[in-house]
């Protein structure tokens, strides 16, 4: 009796679909993740160079397991010599600034993943495209782009090629060589050859349109009495995403910040984030304060604007009918207008009265104007899907 | 390159198996097949199944195997063999001979642990490759059935691996979970009065069989998803006499492997080089339990002690507790330098060592994590009004880690189709989930 031999017939890489798999549930791990790691992170003076990491918490199979009262384990010493109550090696802690409840719990598994912020952005938006942007490009100004291309016999004295035209003039004497006609100065015995106009070769420019791709970015955020931290740090979270990702699909990106309560204040992040005021809110004078300075700063002709409002759907009542007439006007000058009602959950009931800014906007909401609401943190990456997808 | 071809490995092969006919092992005939590392990577991913199917988890198996690999944290095992008439097994093309020679050595001694041991007297080792092959399929058809589709499949897998663990531990066929209550029933008339099986009666008696109960009687399952669920339930009922037996299983094996191999009278090339390895496979591991090591010094000691005759014995009606309990001495726990150890605040430290006084200790806290005693043991206790599962847990002052447990409830919530709750203890008192 014998064993049998053979060699593996492989059918491939038979992991393969289930490492995929894999490797998307961890992509969507990041993904959820994203409020935790932009919270951390200032929106702007970013060049995208900069490492972030991300702690990827790893797909986890949970199953029953024993707790921190296991009761000891048994284990072999080998050749050591082991004395009851001996200390034995420290407690391993991962996950750096955690308490120290994780790291001793069953196998935590994190994938330090380390990104740039570019990388991330690539990473989150791949499957996402900017509205409207092909067709802006059409009518955009157009930045000249100077680039040197071949010689020409005509040109410009700056422009002169001393070693093209020094190749020139060997050339044609060594054509002259050959029929014998190259003089000779009588006196010095040298052959006399000079340059001759033919001889000159001038660089030659041309320049290229390249259509200029500038976008601003107006944030507007209600930092009325309402707007409780919660609430502003769901609109970090999403502004983040929405400066990278925006930022990920131009050249050159500028944002404004604009806060507002009954009246618009343009302010650095700092201050946008930071404190908010007390009192009402008239969401109008805002608006009316972006057309205003898109119109004096970013022509609508040259850059691609955007503007997203997070506000938590408060307005005074009187200014409903303003606000939605110079939300049209907005809306035309825009390549996307983004209105965002962020209302924690446990607040959700509490509107009972009073029709919010969401519910007045609704019958205007198209292709170019979106309204998203995000009700906890989970909503922040799927209304900015629903705002990109194409 | 490598130092072999197939016939070599044939030819000692044949020797090999004489010699282990003549001490009176009796196996499955071996299959092998030659694989590169990165195969071998992706067959241990699926538990040495040359068919499986497909699971998200098993990727991720894969990765760390391999990322392990690449950074040479670990190397790859030797061998992997599965329990199945025949069994396979897989020999990596850049293992050299000698190496081999002593896996096919190593494998008989699996193969007949396989073979003879009463754990793995249900497993139905004839039809295992088969039944997965089929198993691929149909979850393949459920993926790819545009009513279901992957996302659903994947996430009702999750919950079904999660308690793939909490099957009975004892050998047994798996039974129709059905049929076992209407026998109950009739036997017990007297306790059941009613004219047949009332769920919300259910279970009569503890039920082990989580995955068993949920597919027979969570609340608005699917044909397909009952059939998933009895799909992870027939590989939990396959794995775990492994999981139960693996100190003897590998012990069994090496103490094979190392009496084959000086019998067969190797050159002094070859033999240098077993030496090593086989002193590598069996070596302690510190702070832990190496099975290897522990597995291949018990069988060592029973025949010193008892014959050889006794090891068969052992190998037959043991499982890993039993065999411990049984044969694992004082003098052993000394010998192999056991000690036992707990976590402090920020440290480790030693409980108790294996001597007059603590060998007792230590031997008890080994018993708990063998034999897959480090797994919790829930069972379903009753169903309560609303259709709700009451799990309990089995506490033997170990508390459960709740986090976990309170993600397994969420699936096993999925299995059920409606609510589940589970009571245990935390620090002494009782708590449910």
């Amino acid at each position: 009796m014998g064993s049998v031999f053979s060699h593996h017939r492989t059918n491939a890489d038979r992991s393969a679909k289930d490492r995929s798999r894999h490797k998307e549930k961890i992509e969507k791990a990041i993904r959820e993740g994203i409020h935790d790691i932009v919270a951390e992170e200032s929106i702007i003076g970013q060049d995208g160079k900069k490492k972030i990491r991300i702690p990827v918490r790893g797909i986890k199979e949970y199953r029953f397991v024993y707790g921190q009262n296991q009761q000891g384990q048994a284990g072999s010493a080998g050749d050591a010599d082991v004395k009851r109550g001996q200390k034995i090696g420290q407690k391993q802690k991962k996950g750096k600034g955690k308490p120290d409840k994780a790291g001793n719990k069953p196998g935590e598994e994190y994938y330090d993943v380390e990104v740039t912020l570019e990388e991330l952005a690539h990473y989150l938006f791949k499957d996402l495209e900017l509205p409207d942007m092909e067709q802006k490009q059409m009518k955009e100004i157009l930045s000249e782009k100077v680039k040197r291309k071949g010689y020409r016999s005509d040109g410009i004295r700056p422009r002169l090629s001393k070693k093209e035209s020094a190749k020139q003039r060997i050339k044609r004497k060594m054509a002259a060589k050959k029929q014998g006609e190259i003089k000779i100065d009588p006196e010095t015995g040298e052959e006399v050859f000079p340059f001759i106009e033919q001889d000159l070769r001038y660089k030659h420019i041309t320049v290229t349109q390249k259509a200029a791709t500038n976008a601003c970015i107006f944030f507007m955020m209600d930092v009325s009495g309402s707007m409780t931290t919660e609430k502003k740090y769901l609109a970090r979270s999403f502004f983040f995403l929405l400066y990278h990702f925006i930022r990920s699909k131009y050249e050159k990106t500028e944002i404004v910040f604009v806060a507002h309560d009954t009246q618009p204040y343009e302010v650095d992040e700092d201050k946008f984030f930071g404190r908010g005021t007390g009192g009402g809110t008239m969401v109008s004078p805002c608006i009316d304060y972006v057309i205003e300075q898109a119109n004096k700063r970013y022509n609508p002709n040259s850059w691609n604007l955007y503007a997203f409002h997070c506000s938590d759907g408060d307005n005074w009542g009187e200014d409903m009918d303003r606000t939605i007439a110079s939300n049209e006007t907005l809306k035309q000058m825009c390549q996307f207008y983004g209105y965002c009602e962020i209302t924690p959950e446990d607040e959700r009931i509490k509107w009972g009265n009073g029709t919010t800014l969401s519910e007045a906007y609704d019958p205007y909401e198209d292709e170019k104007f979106k309204i998203g609401r995000i009700y906890r943190k989970d909503d922040v990456w799927k209304v900015f899907r629903e705002f990109f997808r194409s | 390159m490598s130092d072999w071809n197939l016939q070599d490995l044939q030819d000692w092969d044949d020797r090999i198996c004489e010699i282990a006919k003549k001490h009176g092992l009796d196996w499955y005939p071996i299959t092998y097949e030659t694989c590169d590392y990165y195969e071998m990577l992706g067959n241990m991913s699926y538990h040495g199944m040359p068919t499986h199917y497909g699971h998200w988890s098993y990727g991720k198996s894969f990765e760390q195997q391999h990322s392990q690999y690449q950074h040479g944290m670990t190397g790859l095992p030797y061998e992997l063999i599965i329990n199945s008439d025949p069994c396979i097994s897989y020999l990596m093309l850049e293992n050299p001979l000698y190496l081999q020679i002593l896996i096919m050595a190593h494998c008989v001694g699996h193969s007949d642990f396989f073979k003879q041991n009463r754990n793995f007297g249900y497993t139905r080792a004839d039809t295992v490759v088969p039944r997965m092959r089929n198993a691929k399929k149909r979850i393949q058809s459920y993926c790819e059935d545009p009513h279901i589709g992957i996302d659903k499949v994947e996430s009702l897998i999750d919950a079904a691996h999660a308690i793939s663990y909490q099957v009975p531990r004892y050998p047994m066929d798996i039974p129709n979970l059905p049929e076992e209550y209407e026998k109950y029933r009739l036997d017990n008339l007297d306790k059941v009065k009613k004219n047949k099986v009332d769920a919300r009666d259910l279970p009569y008696k503890p039920e082990y069989d989580l995955l068993g109960f949920c597919a027979a009687y969570g609340e608005h399952l699917e044909d397909w998803q009952r059939d998933v669920i009895e799909i992870v339930r027939d590989s939990a009922y396959y794995f775990m006499p492994q999981i139960r037996t693996k100190t003897m299983n590998e012990g069994w094996a090496c103490f094979w492997h190392y009496k084959i191999l000086h019998e067969l009278e190797l050159p002094q090339g070859l033999h240098l080089p077993f030496l090593k390895s086989h002193n590598q496979v069996v070596r302690p591991h510190v702070g832990r339990i190496n099975p290897y090591h522990l597995g291949f010094h018990l069988f060592n000691k029973i025949e010193e002690r008892y014959g050889l005759e006794e090891c068969f014995i052992a190998r037959e009606v043991h499982n890993d507790e039993s065999f411990i309990r049984q044969y694992l001495t004082r003098e052993d726990c000394e010998e192999l330098n056991l000690f036992s150890f707990s976590a402090k605040k920020d440290h480790y430290e030693v409980d108790d060592v294996s001597d007059e006084e603590g060998w007792e200790n230590v031997k008890n806290v080994l018993l708990r994590q063998t034999a897959g005693n480090s797994i919790p043991t829930i069972y379903a206790d009753s169903i309560e009004d609303g259709y709700i599962l009451v799990l309990h847990h089995e506490h033997d002052g170990r508390d459960l880690e709740i986090s976990y447990a309170e993600k397994v409830v969420k699936h096993i919530t999925h299995l059920w189709g409606s609510e589940v709750k589970l009571i245990t203890m935390v620090d002494d008192a009782p708590y449910e989930i």
